[in-house]
């Protein structure tokens, strides 16, 4: 009872108005704000995949395998910060022996595996398997049985058999397109689905996620391959890096006049807790969500990325500006889920007072951990790089 | 016969030209589907889903757990004076075994298993300790500074409450005061005790005022150590406690225990 106290003094003295007393305490942390980033640069990276083999988009050739691998990576890890936040995991085998069908958060596991085995393995695996077939007749030892493994013993590589991968890779990336937006409209859904907060019940919440989803997801990628690109020594391929950064400019401001719409329609509705809201915006939110979200997250970034477009700039410059604006946009995207999870739960729902949250920096619902938790994709993409080099030169002709 | 050998080769024919791949995909795509099957087979109780989203054994689970609690009518039977009262008082809304606990074994057997009535003060305050999200006009008091270390029972009864009343001419004026007085070690000590009020105090409350006890040996009829008063009231030597002041300018009369 004193430890509890003690943990709730600090935030008991930053309440202000009234507050129901089970509100005194936030129960989605920083776990909860690391599910949907992590969630959405799955979805935004395999979108960005499907550019290339749906609307034949040439110049983001170098980056579709990469693309691929990021989403893996990052679906992987992606229910992980659940799951701690839950506890008990191995109870979470439960929602898919008894499927729970009126529940969205049960749901959960079947959008997540059905994302995970019917499209991105399977388009991996279509992908990569003629280079598999290769790579294994000239290795030795244990990556060329790894190799084997992965082709599930595969020989053909025929003309008929290359013909039906790529033909499957379509049609699976056709339904992976709409996977991929049911995967990210699904956690905005989870949020914009609870009438009873006014900050989340919004119809556009799924739209708002996936586009912010699929910037996120751009902008990482692009991060990746210029980093990447650096530390293994190659050139930049420009042409590439223009198109990302055009697609990330062009998303950006459809996600842009989806939060202004959605920012608007709330003005304009103004209903009862708009009151309480505008306190959370110029109070509480001020620096996540005017400056940091923004300001940094959207307005400089837009800034940058159409400077470009509009004066001639050089290649150098170039990726400087590219560089830092998808750093800014990861930022940004970070505390768009931070403002939706944390904002959320910081007004009472009498509408006549606020919370606060205080991070710790122990502990599972900690920031150590959620550091990890972002960290540890990073570390997943690195092993499957090693096992399938998504290179443009590895690839066999 | 010749049909079945037909039939075989139209078979192999076609499996010939399902792809190499389909072929492949679908072996971890059986074991996945198998394991899965299997898994639920096993795992999940048979009787799971036939009422609902739990399992039916659950309620016969539930139903053949021991009964421990009996019903309010069966208390009537032999206690009817007690329960009547009590069904005309304020706690009419509050069942017997709320404070006497489960009863079904009492019913069995009244003489073998007699019931508790808590008599502690901690149990009381349970409903009845001042908590600000407890409807206005709902009986409450501050356990500490409440007549401390007397059972709640030796003032109330249980089955009749009655929340302690103030005359109503002079609740109507000093409300403020008679709420005070009423969670204090004073509480039945009425108004007139201390203040000989004149009848006109009513009518021109400013012209006819109330007077305040002048001498020290009022408070000392109960506070003296001589006094015949009851055992628990604090006592003091009137002679060397204060001896250059009347009581009240060091004491507040309507909340004593106060500092």
């Amino acid at each position: 009872m004193e430890e509890i106290a003690h943990q709730l003094a600090p935030i008991l003295e930053q309440i202000t108005g009234y507050i129901y007393p089970n509100e005194i305490e936030l129960h989605w942390r920083i776990l909860i704000v690391v599910y949907p980033y992590i969630t959405g640069l799955v979805a935004g990276a395999f979108i960005l995949a499907s550019l290339v083999k749906v609307f034949n988009v040439r110049e983001v050739q170098p980056t579709y395998r990469l693309s691929l691998l990021t989403a893996l990576a990052f679906l992987i890890v992606a229910p992980l910060p659940l799951l701690a936040h839950i506890g008990h995991p191995e109870k979470s085998l439960e929602i898919f022996l008894t499927p729970n069908f009126s529940s969205a958060m049960a749901m959960f596991g079947f959008i997540y595996a059905w994302y995970l085995m019917a499209v991105l393995l399977l388009e991996i695996w279509f992908d990569y398997r003629r280079d598999l077939i290769i790579w294994a007749k000239n290795e030795k030892g244990l990556m060329k049985w790894i190799h084997r493994i992965f082709t599930l013993f595969s020989t053909d590589t025929s003309e008929r058999a290359v013909r039906f991968d790529k033909r499957s890779i379509k049609a699976i990336t056709i339904v992976g397109i709409p996977s991929a937006f049911l995967l990210h409209g699904y956690v905005g859904f989870i949020f914009g689905s609870v009438k009873a907060n006014p900050w989340w019940s919004s119809v556009l919440m799924p739209i708002v996620f996936l586009f912010s989803a699929i910037v996120s997801g751009i902008a990482l990628v692009l991060l990746i391959y210029m980093v990447v690109t650096l530390v293994r020594g190659k050139e930049i391929n420009m042409a590439c890096l223009d198109k990302l950064a055009g697609y990330l400019f062009y998303t950006m401001i459809i996600d842009f006049s989806l939060e202004a719409l959605d920012f608007i329609h709330r003005l304009y509705e103004s209903e009862e807790s708009i009151e309480i809201l505008s306190q959370l915006i110029s109070g509480r939110l001020f620096v996540s969500l005017i400056v940091i979200q923004l300001l940094l997250g959207m307005i400089l970034p837009l800034a940058g990325l159409s400077s470009v477009k509009l004066f001639r700039v050089p290649a150098e410059l170039r990726r400087h500006i590219y560089f830092v604006s998808a750093l800014l946009v990861q930022v940004g995207i970070f505390t768009t889920r931070w403002n939706v999870v944390i904002g959320g739960q910081l007004f009472s729902k009498s509408f006549r007072g606020l919370t606060a949250y205080k991070m710790s920096l122990g502990g599972v619902e900690g920031l150590l951990v959620s550091l990890g938790f972002l960290i540890l994709p990073f570390i997943v993409l690195y092993i499957l790089v090693k096992i399938f080099p998504p290179w443009q030169e590895a690839k066999q002709p | 016969m010749k049909d079945i050998s037909f039939l075989a080769k139209w078979a192999k024919k076609f499996w010939k030209k399902v792809p190499d791949q389909v072929v492949r995909l679908s072996i971890p795509i059986l074991i996945l589907i198998i394991g899965f099957i299997v898994m639920r087979n096993l795992l999940v109780p048979s009787d799971f889903g036939k009422y609902g989203h739990f399992r039916a054994a659950a309620i016969d689970e539930l139903v053949s757990q021991e009964i421990q609690y009996s019903e309010h009518e069966m208390c009537f039977e032999c206690h009817d004076d007690v329960v009547k009262a009590k069904n005309m008082s304020y706690h009419r809304g509050v069942e017997c075994e709320v404070c006497h606990g489960p009863a079904a074994a009492h019913i069995e057997d009244p003489e073998g298993n007699q019931l508790p009535a808590p008599r502690e003060r901690g149990y009381c305050p349970l409903c009845h300790e001042y908590l600000p999200s407890r409807p206005t006009g709902f009986p409450q008091i501050v356990s500490e500074s409440h007549n401390p270390f007397r059972a709640c029972v030796s003032c109330h009864d249980a089955h009749d409450p009655k929340p302690p009343t103030v005359p109503k001419e002079c609740e109507a004026c000093h409300a403020e005061i008679a709420r005070t007085k009423a969670l204090s070690h004073h509480v039945y000590i009425s108004c007139i005790r201390c203040h000989k009020t004149p009848k006109e105090h009513n009518i021109r409350p400013r012209a006819h005022r109330p007077e305040k006890p002048s001498t020290r040996e009022f408070c000392g009829e109960c506070h003296d150590e001589k006094a015949p008063s009851a055992k628990g009231v604090p006592r003091v030597n009137m002679e060397t406690h204060g001896e250059r002041y009347v009581c009240w300018q060091c004491h507040y009369p309507h909340l004593p225990e106060a500092h």
